[in-house]
This record gives C-alpha cells, sequence and structure tokens, in this order.
C-alpha cells in the first residue's frame, strides 16, 4: 500500500499514529480495564463428558473390586470401624479433584487398598 | 498430554492470545471511533462493547480474522450509537438539559499531559483538526474506508470484510475520501 500514498495520505497517517501515542493515561487506563472485562467474559472450558466419566468409572470399577474380595474368601486386614478417628486423614474437596485428574492416583489408592486401610 | 491437547491450556493461549490483539487494538479503535464519533465518552463505550463482543461471538475464530471483525464490530456499534444519538438530539430538543445535568469531568482528565508538544506535534495536531472536520463533512461509507484503510492499516480484503462491501467499492470509498481530502485541505497527489 505504501508505494501508492500521497504525500497528505502519508502525513495524516503519522498525525493519527502520534495522537494515538499521546492518549493521556486515564483514558488508557479505561480502556485497559474494559479490554480486561472482555476478557473475563470468555468461556472457561468445562471438562468434557469423557473428563468427567473416567474418573467415575474408575472409582465403580474400584469399588466392585474392593466388595468382591471383602465378600469373597479374604478377612480385611484392617477394620475400618476400628481405626481411632485422630488417624484418619480427610482430604479437602479440592485437593480430592487434583487427585482424581492424577492418572496415577487410582493405581496408587487400589495399591494401598490392597495393602490394608490405615 | 500436549498443552495443545488440554482444553486449559489451549483456553489460557486463546485469553493470552485476544488480549494482546486488543491490547495493540484498543488505542487505536478509540481515536478512529472518536473521529468517527466527535465524543470522547462514547467512543469509549463503543470500544469497549466492540471487545466485549468480540470476544464473546468470534474468540474462538482464528486469530487472523479478528482484526476484520473487530472493526465490523466497532463500524456496526459506531453505527448504532450514531443513531441513539440522532434521536437524544430530537428529544433533547424539546427538553434541554439543566446546567445540573452537565457530567461532572474526571479531575485526572484536566491534568494536562505530561508529553509536551515540539512543534511537528503541534502541526500534526492542527493537520488531524484538519482532516476531522473534512472527514465529517463527507459520505460515512468514504470516511470508514478512509479511516480503516489509512488510519487502520486495514488492507484492502480486510476493509472490505470490515465495511460488509466488495473490494472494488472500498476502492472508490477510499479513493474519493482522499480526493475529497486533497480538495478540503488544497493539496495536491504527489
Amino acid at each position: 500500500m505504501n508505494e501508492d500514498r500521497s504525500d497528505l495520505e502519508l502525513r495524516s497517517r503519522a498525525a493519527f499514529d502520534r495522537s494515538v501515542e499521546s492518549l493521556d493515561s486515564a483514558t488508557r487506563g479505561r480502556l485497559a480495564r474494559a479490554r480486561a472485562k472482555a476478557i473475563a467474559q470468555l468461556e472457561r472450558p468445562r471438562l468434557s463428558r469423557p473428563a468427567i466419566w473416567v474418573p467415575a468409572a474408575a472409582a465403580s470399577v474400584l469399588v466392585i473390586a474392593l466388595v468382591w474380595r471383602m465378600d469373597g474368601r479374604e478377612k480385611p486386614r484392617t477394620d475400618v470401624a476400628q481405626i481411632p478417628i485422630e488417624e484418619l486423614q480427610l482430604i479437602p474437596a479440592e485437593d480430592f479433584e487434583m487427585l482424581q485428574e492424577e492418572e496415577g492416583f487410582y493405581a496408587w489408592a487400589a495399591e494401598q487398598m490392597s495393602e490394608g486401610v490405615g | 498430554m500436549s498443552r495443545r491437547d488440554d482444553p486449559r491450556g489451549s483456553s489460557l493461549d486463546r485469553e493470552r492470545g485476544l488480549d494482546r490483539f486488543l491490547a495493540g487494538i484498543e488505542r487505536r479503535a478509540f481515536r478512529i471511533a472518536c473521529i468517527a464519533l466527535g465524543d470522547r465518552g462514547e467512543a469509549e463505550d463503543v470500544v469497549q462493547d466492540s471487545m466485549l463482543r468480540l470476544v464473546r461471538k468470534y474468540g474462538n475464530r482464528p486469530e487472523t480474522e479478528w482484526r476484520p471483525l473487530f472493526y465490523r464490530i466497532l463500524r456496526n456499534c459506531i453505527t448504532d450509537s450514531q443513531r441513539r444519538a440522532h434521536v437524544r438530539r430530537a428529544v433533547t430538543a424539546f427538553w434541554p438539559a439543566s446546567a445540573s445535568d452537565e457530567p461532572e469531568t474526571d479531575p485526572v482528565e484536566r491534568v494536562p499531559d505530561p508529553r509536551g508538544g515540539p512543534q511537528e506535534q503541534f502541526e500534526g495536531e492542527q493537520l488531524l483538526v484538519q482532516i476531522e472536520e473534512t472527514l465529517a463533512g463527507i459520505s460515512a461509507r468514504q470516511r470508514e474506508a478512509f479511516l480503516l484503510r489509512n488510519f487502520e492499516g486495514l488492507d484492502v480484503a480486510q476493509t472490505a470484510i470490515a465495511m460488509g462491501c466488495s473490494e472494488g467499492s472500498v476502492k472508490t470509498h477510499y479513493s474519493r475520501a482522499v480526493h475529497a481530502l486533497q480538495a478540503a485541505l488544497g493539496v495536491s497527489k504527489s
């Protein structure tokens, strides 16, 4: 575009650029706030259905396996009801969500269960 | 899981991309809106609306499409604002505002810009004032073509998308705008 532009076009563009550069700080601040407000409207992606169902399915499998083992020949090595309450570790909901995202969590949980709760 | 496959990672990339894009365009868009509307407050409002609409409607579109889409939205917002102003003028002609209705100006805005103006800045501002006055007197389509092509630097194809017309029309409107400016400012094409 530059090759064919007249002196007037070039000078007017330069004047416009300078006017943009010299915008007062109050206006620049308001524009930046407006931008932040617009960006905040951006939709955050929700967990897709498979991402929700995979941990749920894994938990179900774990429970079924546990029930099957307890119902069968082996007796549980530890009775959960006998564990003193102060030795139980409570996991906050947000930590649990984080653990759910860890691929190794269920393998670790299964291993812990097979070794006995507590 | 790679960052590209991670929906939260790609969302963050998109958020950063939009922020970068809008940060690079907001001041120019504001000045263009000022020239089109002649009102700084209205100009801020239409730029804010345009940013919101771009993010909501087209935030997922490829980054290369944002610029012409943004200016198309800005153009629509400016047109809406001009219509509203027209209605307001018609209404206030019957009920003129009292002095107490005048909005108070922000004291920060009254503080002079510390970046003082050398002679060339002054001349540039004078030229810009003359251009703004001339642009106010030509057709809206010619004005849009000039603002988008010359001030914003959009190419013919992008300007056509922004204006919602053919590339041929953009060339015609732009050429007429330049001729009108040259005639008004007493300069010849060099």
